[in-house]
C-alpha cells in the first residue's frame, strides 16, 4: 500500500451518523408536508372560514434569519477543524444568540396563533400547528446541542469534540433548509 | 494456527483490554455486538413464543363453527397482538437485531459496531417497546384494532380505552430502536470494513442488511408521523382523520402502508441475505451472479417504496392510481426473480449437501415462489377486489412472511448455532424437524387459500356452520398444532445441544465468510489480527489466512494498545485511520429505561411526569458523552 493510500481518511463516523439522522428527519418532514398538501386537497376552503391566512413578512424574515445563523456555525466548524478553540467558541456563541432570539420570536408567534384559532378546530389547524411545532422542537434541540458544545469546548478541543462541532453544524444546515420548506408550506394559503 | 510467544502475549493483551464486567450487570452494561445480539435473540424468541401461543388460541377458537373458546373482545386483542408481535417484536429484532448485530461486524472483519453504545440503546428501547405493548395486553387493555390499526375504528370515539395508546406509543419507541439500529449498520458497513474489503467484496448478507437499513431510515418516519397524528387526535382532539372536520381516514392508510410495504422487504431482505450465506457453503461454490444479486437486493428495497397502494385497492381510489401501483407491484417480481434464479443456479451447478440449514433454505425458495405467485394474483386489481379482506390474503402473507422470511431465519439459527455456542446441533433431528415444520406450514396455511376463495373474511371471531368453512379451518388448526410440535423439537434440539452438543471448532461447515475464520464462540475482539481480504469469500482464501498468522506475530493490525478497530474509506475499503472505540457503559440501559417510563407516563396521561422523565433523559445523555473514548 502506498503512503498516499494509507492517508486517505473518510469523514468521522459521527458525521456519517448525523448524515443518517438528517436523512430520516428529512423523511419525517417530507411526510408532514405531504400530509399538509394531502389534507389541503380534501377541502374546498383552506384555511377554513374565520381563520385568516398567515401573514407573510415576519415568518419569511425569521426563516432567513435562521438560514443566516448557519453561517457562524459553518465558521465554527471550520475553526474547530483547524484546532482553533476560541474562534469555534465565538462562532457557536454567535449562532446560539441568533437561534435563541429566533426561537423566542417563533414561540411567541405560535401562542399568538393558538389564541386566535384552536388546533382542535379542524384539519387545517391540526396540521398547521403540528408542522410548526415539530420544526420548533428541532430548533430547540439544536440550541441544547449548542449549549452542550459551548460547555465542552470551554475547556479543551479534542478530536471527539471536533467531530461533534462538525456534526452539530450539519444538523443546523438541515434545520435551516427545512425551515425554508416548512415556512413555504404554511404560507401556501397567502401566496 | 500455531501461535508463537509474541503472538500469545498480544492475544493476552487483547483479552485484557476487551474484557467486560462479568455476571448479570455485565449484560446491562455490555457494548459487545455479540452479547447485544444474544440479548436480541433471547428476547425476540420469547416474543415469538408469545405470538405463537396467541396464534394457537385463535386457531382453537376457529377450529369449528360457533366455537366459544375465546370472547370476541379477547380474540381481537390476540389477533392484533399476534401481528404486532410477529412483525415488530420477533422477525425484525431476530433478523436485524440478532443476525445483523452478531454477524455484520464479524463478516466485515471489524471488532464492533460503529456506535457500540447506541447499539445497546437500540436493544433497551426495543425491550421497552415490547414491555409497553404487552403491558396493555396483560392489564386487559391490549390494542384490538388489528395490526394496521385503521381509523376510525382506532379513534377515541370507537376505541375509548388505552389499548390503542399502548399500540401507538409502543410502536413509536420500537421505531426509535430500529432507526438507531439502521443508522448503526449503515455507518458500520461503510466505515468499518477490514482493509481490502471494497464494496464489491462485501458479503451478500451485508448487502441485504444495507438495503434493509436504508429502507428503515426512510420508511419508519411515515409510521412515526402517522402514530403521532393518531395520538394527537386521541389525546388532544386534533383532526387528521375526521371527515367531518376536513380530515381523511385514508390518510392513516396511506401513511401506514408507505411504511408498511417497505416493511415487508425489511422483513424479507435479511432472510435473502441468510440464503445467500448458506447456499455457497453447502454447495461448495461461489454465488452465481454475485453483482446482480447485490443490485437486486438494493432494487427490491427501492421499488418497495412504490407499491404501497396495493394494500388499498378496495378503498375507492382513482383507477389511474390503481394501475400505477399494480404495475409497480408486478415490476418487483424482476429483482426477486433474479435472486431466485441465482440461488437455484448456484445449487444446480454446485454440489449441494442437504444439511438442515440448506433444507430450510430450499423450503424458503419454494414458499417464496408460492407466496410470490399468489402475490402476482393479488397485484391484479380485479382479482384483489374479489378476495380482499378474505383468508386468501392471510394465506398469501403467511406464505411470504412465515414461509419466506422466517424459514431462512430458522435455517440461520442452525447454521450459526455452532459459531455462537461453540457446539454442534443434532443433525438428524434437525432434518426431521425441517420436514415437520415444512409439512406443518403447508397444512396450516394452504387451506386458507380455499376458505378465502369460499368467501371467509379475515379477522372474524367465529362463523356459522352453514357456510361450509368448517373442514378447511379444522385442517388449518390441526396444522398449526403440528407446526408447533416441529418448533418445539427445534427449540429442544438447540437448547440441549447448547449444553451437551459436541465441540464444533472454528469452522464446522467450511463457510466462506470471515466469521468462520475466528474461534467459536468468537473472542470479545472478534479477530486477534484484522484479517486480510482480497475477495468476497475470504474464508476460502487459504493463502491470506496463512499470512494472518505471520501478521499477528509481527503485530500488523493487531491494535493491542487499546479498544481499537480500523476505519476504512466507504467504497474502496482503504485503511484510513485507527478508531478508538467506546467500551461498556451503564448509560444506554438507563436512557432506554427512562424513555420507556416516559412513554408509559404519556399513556397514563401524566404529561408533566413524562416531560420530567425526558428532561432527566437529556441529563443522562450528557453523562453518557462526558467521558470520551480516548480518555477511557
Amino acid at each position: 500500500m502506498t503512503a498516499a493510500a494509507t492517508r486517505r481518511v473518510a469523514r468521522p463516523s459521527g458525521w456519517y451518523g448525523m448524515l443518517i439522522l438528517v436523512a430520516t428527519e428529512s423523511s419525517l418532514f417530507g411526510t408532514l408536508m405531504a400530509t399538509y398538501v394531502y389534507l389541503r386537497f380534501q377541502t374546498a376552503v383552506w384555511p377554513p372560514r374565520g381563520v385568516a391566512a398567515p401573514s407573510v413578512t415576519v415568518p419569511t424574515v425569521l426563516a432567513l434569519v435562521l438560514v443566516a445563523s448557519a453561517l457562524p456555525m459553518a465558521y465554527a466548524a471550520r475553526a474547530a477543524g483547524r484546532g482553533d478553540r476560541r474562534l469555534a467558541l465565538a462562532g457557536i456563541a454567535c449562532a446560539l444568540v441568533v437561534q435563541a432570539v429566533y426561537l423566542g420570536f417563533q414561540v411567541h408567534l405560535y401562542f399568538d396563533d393558538v389564541s386566535r384559532f384552536s388546533p382542535r378546530l379542524d384539519a387545517y389547524s391540526s396540521i398547521y400547528f403540528t408542522l410548526l411545532a415539530v420544526h420548533h422542537i428541532h430548533v430547540g434541540i439544536g440550541i441544547l446541542l449548542d449549549v452542550w458544545l459551548l460547555a465542552r469546548l470551554s475547556r479543551r478541543l479534542t478530536p471527539y469534540r471536533r467531530t461533534a462541532v462538525a456534526a452539530v453544524a450539519f444538523y443546523w444546515y438541515f434545520v435551516a433548509v427545512v425551515g425554508l420548506f416548512v415556512t413555504a408550506t404554511v404560507l401556501y394559503p397567502s401566496w | 494456527m500455531t501461535v508463537g510467544t509474541v503472538a500469545r502475549e498480544r492475544i493476552e493483551r487483547l483479552d485484557r483490554i476487551w474484557e467486560e464486567r462479568p455476571g448479570f450487570t455485565g449484560w446491562l452494561t455490555t457494548t459487545d455486538h455479540k452479547r447485544i445480539g444474544i440479548l436480541y435473540l433471547a428476547t425476540s424468541l420469547a416474543f415469538f413464543a408469545a405470538g405463537g401461543v396467541e396464534a394457537l388460541m385463535m386457531r382453537s377458537q376457529l377450529a369449528e363453527p360457533n366455537e366459544r373458546v375465546l370472547s370476541p373482545g379477547t380474540y381481537d386483542q390476540l389477533m392484533t397482538m399476534h401481528g404486532v408481535t410477529m412483525i415488530f417484536l420477533f422477525v425484525i429484532p431476530l433478523s436485524i437485531g440478532f443476525f445483523g448485530n452478531y454477524l455484520v461486524p464479524l463478516m466485515i472483519g471489524a471488532r464492533d459496531m460503529a456506535f457500540p453504545r447506541m447499539n445497546a440503546l437500540s436493544y433497551w428501547l426495543f425491550l421497552g417497546s415490547g414491555i409497553l405493548l404487552y403491558a396493555g395486553l396483560l392489564l386487559g387493555h391490549g390494542p384490538d384494532a388489528g395490526w394496521f390499526d385503521y381509523v376510525p375504528l382506532a379513534s377515541r370515539k370507537y376505541s375509548p380505552g388505552p389499548g390503542i395508546d399502548f399500540y401507538a406509543l409502543g410502536l413509536i419507541l420500537n421505531g426509535m430502536s430500529s432507526t438507531a439500529a439502521a443508522a448503526n449498520f449503515l455507518v458500520t458497513i461503510f466505515r468499518l470494513r477490514a482493509p481490502g474489503m471494497s464494496l464489491n467484496r462485501m458479503p451478500l448478507f451485508c448487502f441485504a442488511i444495507l438495503a434493509t437499513s436504508f429502507s428503515l431510515v426512510f420508511a419508519l418516519p411515515a409510521l412515526t408521523t402517522d402514530l403521532v397524528f393518531l395520538e394527537l387526535s386521541r389525546k388532544f382532539g386534533l383532526h387528521f382523520f375526521d371527515v367531518g372536520r376536513g380530515g381523511d381516514p385514508l390518510l392513516w392508510q396511506d401513511l401506514f402502508w408507505i411504511f408498511g410495504h417497505p416493511e415487508v422487504y425489511i422483513i424479507v431482505l435479511p432472510a435473502f441475505g441468510i440464503a445467500t450465506s448458506v447456499i455457497p457453503t453447502f454447495t461448495r461454490r461461489r454465488m452465481a451472479a454475485f453483482p446482480l444479486v447485490a443490485l437486486a437486493e438494493l432494487l427490491v428495497a427501492f421499488i418497495g417504496f412504490g407499491v404501497w397502494v396495493h394494500h388499498m385497492f378496495a378503498t375507492g381510489l382513482p383507477e389511474i392510481a390503481l394501475i400505477f401501483f399494480a404495475a409497480a407491484s408486478l415490476i418487483i417480481v424482476i429483482p426477486s426473480g433474479i435472486q431466485i434464479f441465482a440461488w437455484c443456479m448456484t445449487m444446480v451447478t454446485g454440489k449441494p449437501e442437504f444439511r438442515t440449514p440448506l433444507l430450510f433454505i430450499v423450503g424458503f425458495i419454494l414458499f417464496f415462489v408460492f407466496g410470490g405467485l399468489s402475490g402476482i394474483m393479488l397485484a391484479a386489481v380485479p382479482f384483489d377486489q374479489q378476495v380482499t379482506d378474505t383468508y386468501f390474503v392471510v394465506a398469501h402473507f403467511h406464505y411470504v412472511i412465515w414461509g419466506a422470511a422466517v424459514f431462512p431465519l430458522l435455517g440461520g439459527l442452525y447454521y450459526w448455532f455452532p459459531k455462537v455456542t461453540g457446539r454442534m446441533y443434532h443433525e438428524r433431528l434437525g432434518q426431521t424437524t425441517f420436514w415437520l415444520v415444512f409439512i406443518g406450514t403447508n397444512v396450516t396455511f394452504f387451506p386458507m387459500h380455499i376458505s378465502g376463495m369460499l368467501g371467509m373474511p379475515r379477522r372474524v371471531w367465529t362463523y356459522p356452520s352453514a357456510l361450509g368453512w368448517g373442514p378447511e379451518n379444522l385442517v388449518s388448526t390441526a396444522g398449526a398444532f403440528f407446526l408447533t410440535g416441529g418448533l418445539v423439537l427445534l427449540a429442544a434440539n438447540l437448547v440441549v445441544s447448547a449444553w451437551r452438543g459436541p465441540a464444533a471448532g472454528a469452522d464446522p461447515f467450511g463457510g466462506a465468510t470471515l466469521e468462520w475464520t475466528t474461534s467459536s464462540p468468537p473472542p470479545a475482539y472478534n479477530f486477534a489480527v484484522i484479517p486480510k481480504v482480497t475477495s468476497a469469500y475470504p474464508a476460502w482464501d487459504e493463502e491470506d489466512r496463512q499470512t494472518d498468522a505471520g501478521r499477528l506475530e509481527r503485530g500488523e493490525l493487531v491494535l493491542e494498545q487499546g479498544h481499537r478497530t480500523p476505519g476504512t474509506t466507504p467504497v474502496d475499503g482503504h485503511l484510513g485511520e485507527i478508531l478508538e472505540m467506546p467500551s461498556e457503559s451503564p448509560w444506554p440501559f438507563v436512557l432506554g429505561a427512562l424513555a420507556t417510563i416516559g412513554f408509559a407516563f404519556i399513556i397514563a396521561n401524566h404529561l408533566v411526569m413524562a416531560a420530567s422523565t425526558f428532561g432527566l433523559g437529556a441529563v443522562v445523555l450528557a453523562a453518557w458523552h462526558w467521558k470520551e473514548p480516548e480518555e477511557a
